[in-house]
């Protein structure tokens, strides 16, 4: 036996591990005198927000989802914006004007705007914005809301001409997506976008001054900014995985206030929290089933219709979202103008057994029929799991409908649409906040849900919507386009989403960016 | 335990008759704690398996049950009367989905258990047995599987699985199945190699017996002694794994059946809201459960394997990458 | 095989590592490309036409052969090349910088709580074997492994986070801290330290408490078993018999010739839950919102982000079959018996 020998290399390894327990005692010592200190979020006007948005691309010209959206939101603008509620306003420019063709439009940009480094913004840079967008195609896809766009042209330091391949009436609002955020030319590479981590150039009122990846953002004021100053000291956002971390957080005052997303559950119970207050306004956010409409037993519109007659808006509204969203009959939510409740003229505001009886049995369908509805809880939350549940217990209840549930989480879910599942879960959040987008989206031929939908007198519709002179005529077309729809029902919206956010009751400000724009302005926030 | 009869000399139906004999005289013969935690772990056990048959009989309610007699149900209401552990935010019975839920864990743990043995036992026998360039292979192969996390193995299969199975019980098996499959293989190889060299093996092989012969009839019964000590200890972790991926969403989808481990995932934005009742009982019911495995087969492990005592079954389940050179 | 020099087995062991190491990335990269669903529709899918989506996907090159693409990504890990993540365009050299480094201080301060707990409960349960002292710690052990990591921490974030309102309940420190820590090493604790900043580093240890202690009493239930059936074992062995038998007291048998062999296994046993320690990481960082690896690993699964899974996963093992090479090395040099 060498034991004896080794019992050296024994003792050595041993005192490695007794050196590394020691390391413990001592960081447990440290803690032991720092016994009650309580972190509170903030000494200054610093406000935090936490949220469960995630970003993907900070570099305006490839982004395309809401996390990265709010972190351009305070550090670029377009020529137009939602500055200050849902009415298209401009920003960078001063005015817009279009060609009696609705081919040409020319806009006047503001004087005497800086980027953050004081260097002045011109024609120059927005161009450069523009042909970047075009040039990068980044695999985010936002250059596809350029898609019109044939090119950019300059006449003089101050006026930016856009020439469009087709009239487009709502060319403004296309400015005033990230799309169309202004950065600065001597910047910016012009055929590849900055990486998240590099210092970011726009003309908004914060510069983001540090960015930790899925961990946190950090805001603070531009002090070469044209415009009235933010009301606080900075922003940061914290990153969350889990509402309920977010949520223990926010009632720790680890963060000051959390936009976007609590479960419906928690938002319950924060609304009965002293010193927390839950903010609620006009949300643009919707939910809808999707048909293919050209698979059985969906190619039947009799079926459509029975689903449109059961379809328990309120009880999903109320028992599944305790009252955080509302019934949508319309794929154009209430608020944007032009909405109509076309689904309700149709089929009602509450559910008809009887109704849908009748269609069926006129249509000679066989019941009860077996039908089965895909949602994704990875991409839209636990909660779709309830409001499916919920469905299929309505369905089932008329006793016309057999529902199986089945779910894919969203990665698997997003590459399979319209291929194999029949009648699916989607949700939808504007591009810019005007009915077009939530009608010519998904009415268009070959839309990206490939449902199989499209209907000639819908194109024309599209069409005539596209180059409507005066908004009056666009609206009237909207309202026909949405009539259509509930006649031939592509898809069944259900709910509409209130825009909630939660903050201590110390933070003033956050009803004031509760708005169809859908924006958080964080400028508009203070501390008391 | 080990058999020294000539090879051919006794019949397996008689060999078989004395195994089992021989196997289950230890576990009445158990005394002090060894048998406290036998019959402990089995009694907690036979409970939850009892729990899961019987499931349609002693259950309230359906899993996804929300109304009775044409009443609803009410939403997350607390523990009372008639809903003896409370109510979900689904309005569904929280006692009924923790006893429907056992028959899930169950359902899934059999079958993953059948399946890793079913596939482990036997490579581990061929490897181990053969040794060469199969054996290396092989070995290579299981060890890459180990340094995997298991957990991540399991959610990727259990991604790649959810197209064809839908996610039900066969995928999370499957997903728990693949990350078990290189352990077996494991205890059973390296037990192999030991086996091998004894001297009755050899005197078998001197006679002129075929490998085949010889494995099934001397190494396959010495070695798959081992197996129900670790079969149990594995289904207590493969309990652990199926909340885990339930936990993450990957696992069993609320469409296909109750799972605990989902339940926690969803009771989790409940919990912090004071609403303790629809996570706590799905929780305790994987404690229960996982502890009263373990204690079976820590209690099996000590009580048949008597001559295993001083190895334990730790070691052989953890044991270094060449533990055969201590084993024995 | 005696006479096998130390270096030799080194050598041996570590060739070994070799295809090991190439079967993992074969296993990556192939699960990741079967698995159903694909980054490009999963950031787009939602909101942009099909026929944008594969224009996308060929302009990537994710429409290429597998075997094309296979050795394009072999080739990049040849060249020390991890890639840039699919979705954020981050490089994987700095997910493994920020997001490793609070992995390892994650699993760091699990792994001490582990053995301190496995150790002190083992060394105890086994000297005292059979006594009521030994039947509380295995149940401690057992009960503690039973325990989902996840419902663990949960309660402990109710408990401590909420009830009793004494610790922190997510991240590595409060935002303001974060904000304005520098960080040099990205290990939060160290960084501080560097610094000198005595209120980051309470901070920091504060939020470190909650996640380390619940991981790290998750893989304690596993070390308490061992380590007193180790105790056990060397309790009965001859060489322990033979101290009783000089007339050694029976203290100093156990306290100088029994707990001291017992724990060399510990090593051992430490090495190979690597693995199950960093599984269970991926459960303790998403219930603490840790940004850890295993926070990431779950985000860029969702996402389909194979460069980034692959990265990870790949990062995962390496450190594994790192760890339990080490392992086998300090065996080797404690014990040359195993040396063979």
């Amino acid at each position: 036996m060498n034991w004896k020998w080794s019992s050296r290399r024994v003792a050595l390894v041993t005192a490695v591990l007794a050196g590394l327990i020691g390391v413990a005692v001592l960081a447990g010592a440290s803690l032991a005198s720092s016994s009650s200190h309580r972190s509170t979020a903030a000494s200054s006007s610093i406000i935090v927000d936490g949220t469960t948005d995630s970003v993907v691309n900070i570099d305006p010209a490839n982004q395309y989802d809401y996390g990265s959206f709010t972190v351009d939101l305070p550090i670029f603008q377009g020529l137009y914006g939602f500055p200050n509620g849902a009415k298209l306003q401009p920003v960078l420019a001063t005015g817009c004007k279009s060609s009696p063709n609705l081919k040409t439009w020319t806009c006047a940009l503001r004087r005497n705007v800086k980027f953050w480094d004081g260097n002045p913004m011109t024609s120059a840079d927005v161009k450069y914005s523009f042909d970047r967008v075009q040039k990068i195609k980044g695999d985010q896809g936002i250059y596809t809301l350029l898609s019109n766009l044939k090119s950019t042209s300059v006449s003089g330091p101050y006026t930016v001409v856009f020439h469009l391949a087709s009239p487009q009436s709502t060319w403004p609002f296309i400015l005033s997506t990230n799309a169309g955020y202004v950065v600065e030319k001597a910047k910016y590479p012009f055929n590849k976008i900055l990486s998240n981590t590099d210092q970011q150039y726009g003309t908004g009122p914060y510069k983001l001054q540090k960015y930790t990846p899925g961990q946190q953002a950090v805001f603070v004021p531009n002090t070469n900014y044209w415009g009235p100053k933010p009301k606080n000291g900075g922003i940061i956002v914290n990153y969350y995985s889990k509402s309920s971390t977010m949520k223990l957080a926010l009632e720790k005052g680890e963060i000051d206030m959390a936009f976007r997303d609590f479960t419906p559950t928690e938002l319950a119970s924060l609304s009965k929290e002293k010193g927390i207050v839950v903010h609620s306004g006009n949300g643009v956010v919707i939910r809808y089933l999707v048909f293919n409409v050209k698979r059985a037993p969906f190619n039947n519109l009799a079926v459509r219709k029975a689903l449109a007659y059961l379809m328990p808006r309120q009880d999903i509204a109320s028992r599944v979202y305790h009252g955080s969203v509302k019934p949508l009959y319309s794929m154009v939510p209430a608020g944007l103008p032009g909405h109509t409740d076309a689904y309700k003229s149709f089929y009602g505001a509450a559910p008809s057994v009887a109704k849908a009886k009748a269609v069926l049995a006129k249509a000679g369908v066989k019941t009860p029929l077996a039908i089965t509805l895909w949602y994704t809880p990875s991409h839209y939350g636990d909660v779709s799991a309830d409001e499916y549940a919920e469905m299929q217990r309505a369905f089932n209840a008329s006793g016309l409908f057999k529902v199986t549930l089945k779910s894919a989480e969203w990665a698997q879910y997003s590459s399979t649409l319209g291929k194999t599942y029949d009648a699916f879960q989607l949700g939808w959040f504007p591009d810019y906040p005007d009915a077009e987008d939530y009608t010519v989206s998904f009415y268009q031929p070959a839309a990206f849900y490939n449902n199989g939908y499209a209907d000639p007198t819908m194109n024309k519709l599209i069409a005539a919507e596209r180059g409507a002179k005066t908004t009056a005529i666009r609206l009237r077309v909207l309202g026909q386009m949405q009539a259509l729809a509930a006649k031939q029902i592509p898809t069944i919206p259900y709910w509409q989403g209130n825009m909630i956010a939660v903050s201590k009751s110390d933070i003033q400000g956050v009803n004031s960016t509760l708005d169809a724009a859908f924006y958080m302005r964080f400028w508009k926030l203070s501390k008391s | 335990m080990a058999t020294t009869a000539p090879a051919g000399g006794i019949r397996a139906s008689r060999r078989k008759l004395a195994t089992a004999g021989r196997a289950l005289k230890p576990v009445t013969q158990a005394r002090g704690i060894p048998r406290a935690m036998l019959w402990a772990g089995a009694g907690i056990t036979l409970f939850f398996v009892f729990l899961a048959v019987f499931a349609p009989l002693i259950s309230p309610y359906g899993f996804a049950t929300y109304q009775a007699n044409g009443k609803r149900f009410p939403q997350l209401a607390h523990p009372s009367s008639e809903h003896l552990m409370g109510t979900t935010v689904q309005s569904t019975d929280v006692l009924s989905r923790v006893i429907w839920g056992a028959q899930t864990e169950l359902k899934v743990v059999v079958i993953a258990l059948a399946m890793s043995l079913v596939v482990g036992v036997p490579l581990g026998l061929l490897s181990g047995y053969f040794g060469g360039a199969l054996d290396r292979v092989l070995v290579l192969i299981m060890d890459a599987l180990f340094a995997f996390p298991y957990l991540l193995i399991a959610i990727v299969i259990a991604f790649l699985l959810t197209n064809a199975f839908g996610g039900g019980v066969l995928t999370a098996a499957i997903a728990i199945t693949v990350a078990y499959v290189p352990l077996y293989f494991r205890v059973v190889r390296n037990h192999v190699v030991a086996v091998r060299e004894e001297s009755y093996v050899d005197a078998a092989r001197a006679l002129g017996a075929r490998p085949w012969t010889v494995i099934r009839k001397y190494v396959f019964f010495n070695v798959v002694q081992n197996v129900p000590p670790i079969a149990t200890l594995n289904a207590a972790d493969a309990i652990l794994l199926l909340a885990a991926l339930g936990f993450l969403g990957y696992g069993i989808q609320p469409s296909q059946g109750a799972e605990w481990g989902y339940d926690i995932n969803r009771a989790v934005s409940d919990a912090s809201s004071g609403i303790w009742w629809t996570g706590l009982f799905p929780g305790i019911a994987i404690v229960l459960l996982v502890t009263g495995l373990t204690l079976l087969g820590e209690g099996l492990n000590e009580t048949i394997n008597p001559v295993l005592r001083r190895r334990q079954f730790g070691e052989i389940e953890f044991g270094p990458l060449d533990s055969d050179s201590e084993t024995t | 095989m005696p006479g096998t020099s130390l270096r030799a087995y080194l050598i041996t062991r570590l060739a070994l590592v070799i295809p090991m190491v190439l079967i993992l990335l074969t296993m990556v990269f192939l699960l990741m490309r079967v698995a159903p669903g694909d980054p490009i529709s999963a950031s787009l899918g939602g909101h942009v036409p099909p026929s944008v989506v594969n224009q996308i996907k060929h302009q990537l090159g994710f429409d290429k052969p597998l075997s094309v693409q296979y050795v394009d990504y072999l080739w990049g890990i040849v060249r020390g090349d991890f890639g840039t993540t699919i979705t954020d365009h981050r490089p994987l050299s700095n997910i493994i910088l920020v997001n490793g480094a609070a992995t390892l201080e994650l699993t760091f301060f699990a792994m001490l709580v582990a053995i301190v707990v496995g150790v002190v409960v083992g060394l105890v349960a086994g000297r005292f074997r059979d006594t009521p002292l030994d039947v509380g710690g295995r149940l401690f052990g057992i009960v503690i492994y039973a325990t989902p990591v996840f419902f663990l921490g949960l309660m402990a974030q109710l408990v401590f986070g909420v009830w009793l309102d004494w610790l922190p309940t997510s991240d590595r420190a409060s935002p303001i801290t974060q904000a304005t820590l520098q960080t040099h090493t990205n290990l939060f604790i160290v960084d501080s330290i560097i610094d000198g900043n005595w209120t980051a580093l309470q901070d920091c240890i504060r939020h470190l408490i909650l996640p380390a202690v619940t991981l790290g009493l998750a893989t304690a239930g596993i070390f308490i078993r061992l380590i007193r059936i180790n105790v056990i074992r060397t309790l009965r062995d001859d060489y322990i018999e033979a101290a009783r038998a000089r007339g050694i007291k029976e203290k100093d048998v156990v306290y100088h010739h029994a707990f001291k062999n017992a724990l060399v296994p510990v090593i051992t046993v430490v090495g190979l839950n690597m693995a199950l320690l960093l599984g269970g990481a991926v459960l303790t960082e998403t219930t603490f919102n840790w940004p850890g690896l295993g926070h990431a690993l779950v985000t860029y699964l969702e996402n389909r982000d194979y460069t980034a899974v692959q990265g990870i996963i790949v990062v995962f093992a390496l450190v594994v079959v790192a760890i339990s090479l080490l392992v086998d090395f300090i065996n080797a040099y404690v014990d040359p018996r195993i040396r063979y």
